[in-house]
């Protein structure tokens, strides 16, 4: 669903992301991790539409984002760290600015706005302005927005913060239900616990290069000795540090 | 609200059909007209007395504006009347014509440069554009989307001020009941023209620039604005109305407004048309208006899908590549200069001339502000010889300091007052740090000053030597702007803080709230004091002199209540913004 050729994307002299190769198949929970500044956020705007590759492709469920850029985007969902909502609309007022720009019909509007706005608790709040929403509240309502129009696709930027356990263990069960029936989910997180727990694929990326991709299990063992993701991430983040250095 | 309401309110275009796709555009459309909705009924939660100001005060401007417009063209139409008789021509015949040309060619200019800025900062600045960017929306579908917005955001104040004087000529004029509706059909497509040409310009300078240096960017406008300024200079030069002041110099000059050509005129006309009930040449003049918009419009929307993904990638990777060196250029020099200042005003300094000079919408409207004094400057020198004759010496000095003190104003209503709400979500750094709100706010106070003031004194100068002032009247302009500039910087930091809008990124926006428009009052309230104040000292001495007793005693009181004015003018907004600051809990 998701494919990237050769995808850089350089600002000036310095090169963001190198010659990024990635397949990700229908209904796969990838998790894509990395230190700062490795260049998952500018990987992530170039999946979304919302950075140009400076060369390479993406396409999301075999569209191209450059060619065919409504087309991608129609399958597509984003959540992001820090979401824009307008904040002098209601939640529900949001929901159906949303509906309209993916131009979807009243009948499905009705049909999916509530469950929505149910299944991320914010049902309750849905007719008060979103500037009276605490931060974790407008990241429910991102949440919900995002999959109003019924996504194949969805990427999701960090996207813990402000969130209490509760509502982080419903996301992650809704994200994980929803791969199972077909999503495909591109998550970048410096949360590598939960990495763990839900993701069917990692990669990690290192000053712009993706270094490793494989299963949980398969990075892990890539490790000397045998630890959670975390220490293995930190080893191999090291030794990429250090190649680095060496050359 | 409840569902049906929703449902109810949300059918753009009528009542929803459950199987009707929406449209992205019109869900657009609808979200902006909700949000105008919430915005309006959250003026609830203003200060009652402050919203009664605000209101009153706008009521009364627009009032005086139809008073005056109303008085000054039943003089037009009796003058030549009085003079020469029944039926004769009088200076309404031969000028309203002319004037509302000029009237609507100097809106017209100024509505093309406010666009140019109104859409960079709407287009490519305002924080929902990724979050449209990233919907499957076609690129002309979001311009139209945002485009009213522009169109908004860049007339209000022109249809506000120019109703009172439309209407006063309909009054006068004696026009038809279809006058009325035919002005408000006038005005929408007059001013989608410049809109939709200032996206394009704003869209092509983004789409060719974005990504190169700024100082060769700056040093280009500059030079267009001054070859602007030459060529209409040229167009526009009047005779020296001392020597020759004849109506058929003024009408010569007024009439080469009236190309055919211009949108302007075609708005002139057609009011004209209208107001003497010939339907049809009005039609005409609004079919050629709406025809014209219609196609810029379209002529935008196309640009919009050539240009902008294309501008806007541009603009984000080069505010992500660009090395600033430290210590060096502009910023290094400043450094140097604000070694002489404590810290941590040095740092609030640094960081507050940093902020401005990276926000192109900010230092982009701060160059036009200083095109609009230079061409002041410029066309003083037609007025010298009037400055040169007794009274008339004395009326130059006194509009002269007006027209100073009421560009200082822009400056202050529009830069200063949003400087405090411009700390916005960052205020939590400064409230944390341990400086304290009272030395923030006056470090934003002598900020303006010491910014402000080189404006205003080198636009006081050069205006009283363009005007070849003698020295008393020179030295009261000075003094007067020194003060001017104290007085409204405390009214702007003041206000800033008494009433700071930390959700608001664009200073635009922070500017056209209640409480900018209450500082842009009370800064007009205080020039109009300062000016009768002068105007007494400068005009009317010999009759304060006989109330009072003396003329020394006259000047001193003028002069006594211009300082309390002053000082009450800073001292008071400083002090209740202060206090109202220190009571933000973070």
């Amino acid at each position: 669903m998701i494919t990237t050729r050769r995808l850089t994307k350089r600002y000036g002299a310095k090169a963001a992301v190198r010659e990024l190769d990635l397949e990700i198949p229908r209904g796969q929970f990838f998790c894509f991790l990395g230190p700062n500044g490795a260049g998952k956020t500018t990987t992530i705007k170039m999946l979304t539409g919302l950075a140009r590759p400076t060369s390479g492709t993406v396409a999301i469920g075999g569209h191209d984002m450059a060619g065919e850029p409504l087309a991608a985007k129609r399958l597509l969902g984003f959540v992001p760290d820090h979401p824009f909502l307008y904040d002098r609309l209601t939640g529900r007022e949001l929901m159906r600015f949303v509906a309209g720009i993916y131009r979807m019909t009243e009948d499905d509007l009705a049909a999916r706005c509530e469950p929505l706005l149910a299944a991320f608790d914010v049902l309750h709040a849905a007719d008060q302005l979103i500037q009276d929403y605490s931060h974790g509240m407008r990241q429910k309502l991102s949440f919900a927005s995002c999959f109003l129009h019924d996504p194949q696709v969805v990427v999701v930027d960090e996207p813990w913060v402000g969130l209490d356990p509760k509502s982080i263990h419903k996301v992650k069960t809704y994200l994980k239900e929803r791969t199972r029936e077909g999503l495909t989910v591109f998550m970048s997180t410096h949360s590598l616990a939960i990495a763990e727990e839900t993701a069917d694929r990692v990669g990690i990326i290192h000053e712009g290069r993706l270094r490793h991709l494989g299963t949980v299990a398969e990075i892990k063992a890539l490790a000397r000795r045998p630890g959670s993701l975390e220490e293995v991430f930190l080893e191999l983040t090291r030794e990429a540090e250090e190649a680095l250095v060496d050359a | 609200m409840p569902d049906g309401e929703l449902v109810a309110v949300a059918a753009v275009g009528g009542r929803p059909a459950p199987g009707r796709r929406l449209s992205p555009l019109a869900a657009m459309l609808w979200a902006k007209g909700r949000v105008a909705r919430h915005s309006l009924a959250l003026v609830r939660r203003e200060s009652r007395l402050k919203v009664a100001f605000v209101s009153v005060s706008a009521l009364l401007l627009w009032i005086g504006i139809f008073v005056f417009a109303l008085l000054g063209l039943r003089l037009f139409e009796t003058f030549g009347a009085e003079v020469l008789g029944e039926g004769a021509l009088t200076v309404s015949d031969l000028v309203v014509a002319r004037m509302l040309s000029v009237f609507a060619l100097a809106l017209f200019v100024m509505l093309v440069f406010s666009n140019v800025l109104v859409a960079f900062a709407t287009l490519y600045r305002s924080r929902e554009v990724p979050f449209l960017v990233l919907a499957p929306v076609t690129r002309s579908s979001f311009f139209l989307g945002r485009f009213y917005e522009c169109v908004a955001f860049s007339s209000w104040a022109s249809a506000f001020l120019g109703s009172p004087i439309l209407l006063a000529y309909g009054l006068t004029t004696r026009a038809p009941l279809l006058f009325y509706p035919m002005l408000a059909a006038f005005y929408v497509p007059f001013v989608v023209i410049p809109a939709a040409i200032g996206a394009v310009v704003a869209m092509a300078l983004v789409r060719y620039l974005a990504g190169a240096r700024r100082g060769p960017l700056v040093g280009f406008g500059l030079l267009a604005l001054a070859l602007l300024f030459s060529y209409f200079r040229g167009k526009l030069r009047s005779p020296d109305l001392a020597d020759t002041a004849t109506i058929q110099a003024i009408v010569d000059v007024m009439g080469r407004t009236q190309s055919p050509y211009l949108p302007s005129h075609w708005l002139a006309r057609g009011v004209l048309s209208a107001a003497t009930g010939e339907a049809g040449d009005a039609l005409f003049y609004f079919l050629l208006l709406a025809a014209n918009a219609l196609l810029l419009l379209w002529l935008a929307a196309q640009a919009a899908e050539a240009w902008f993904f294309t501008g806007w990638s541009a603009l984000a990777d080069g505010g992500e590549t660009r090395r600033r060196g430290r210590g060096r250029g502009p910023f290094g020099a400043l450094d140097v200069v604000l070694r002489v200042l404590p810290q941590p005003t040095r740092a609030l300094m640094a960081k507050d001339f940093r902020l401005f000079w990276r926000d192109p919408a900010q230092w982009a409207q701060f160059v036009l502000f200083f095109g609009i004094m230079a061409l002041y400057v410029a066309n003083l020198g037609e007025a010298r010889s009037f400055a040169r004759h007794g009274t008339w010496g004395a009326w130059a000095t006194l509009l002269n300091l007006a027209a100073c003190m009421l560009i200082l104003a822009s400056l202050t209503s529009r830069f200063v007052y949003p400087l405090v709400s411009l700390e916005g979500p960052r205020i939590w750094m400064l409230g944390l740090a341990p400086v304290g709100m009272r030395r923030i706010v006056w470090q934003k106070l002598w900020l303006s000053v010491g910014s402000t003031s080189v404006f205003t004194v080198s636009l006081a100068v050069l205006s009283a030597l363009r005007l070849d002032l003698d020295g008393t009247s020179f030295g009261i302009s000075l003094v007067a702007i020194v003060g001017a500039t104290v007085a409204l910087s405390g009214l702007a930091v003041g206000l800033g803080s008494l009433y700071p809008n930390f959700r608001e990124d664009n200073p635009s926006r922070i500017v056209s709230g209640m409480g900018g428009t209450l500082n842009f009052i009370l800064s007009m309230v205080y020039i109009v004091l300062v000016t009768l104040a002068l105007a007494a000292v400068l005009l009317w001495n010999d009759g304060l002199a006989r109330v009072l007793g003396d003329r020394g005693q006259a000047m001193a009181a003028a002069a006594a209540f211009i300082v309390v004015l002053t000082a009450l003018a800073c001292w008071l907004p400083m002090r209740l913004g202060l206090r109202n600051l220190e009571r933000v809990e973070f």
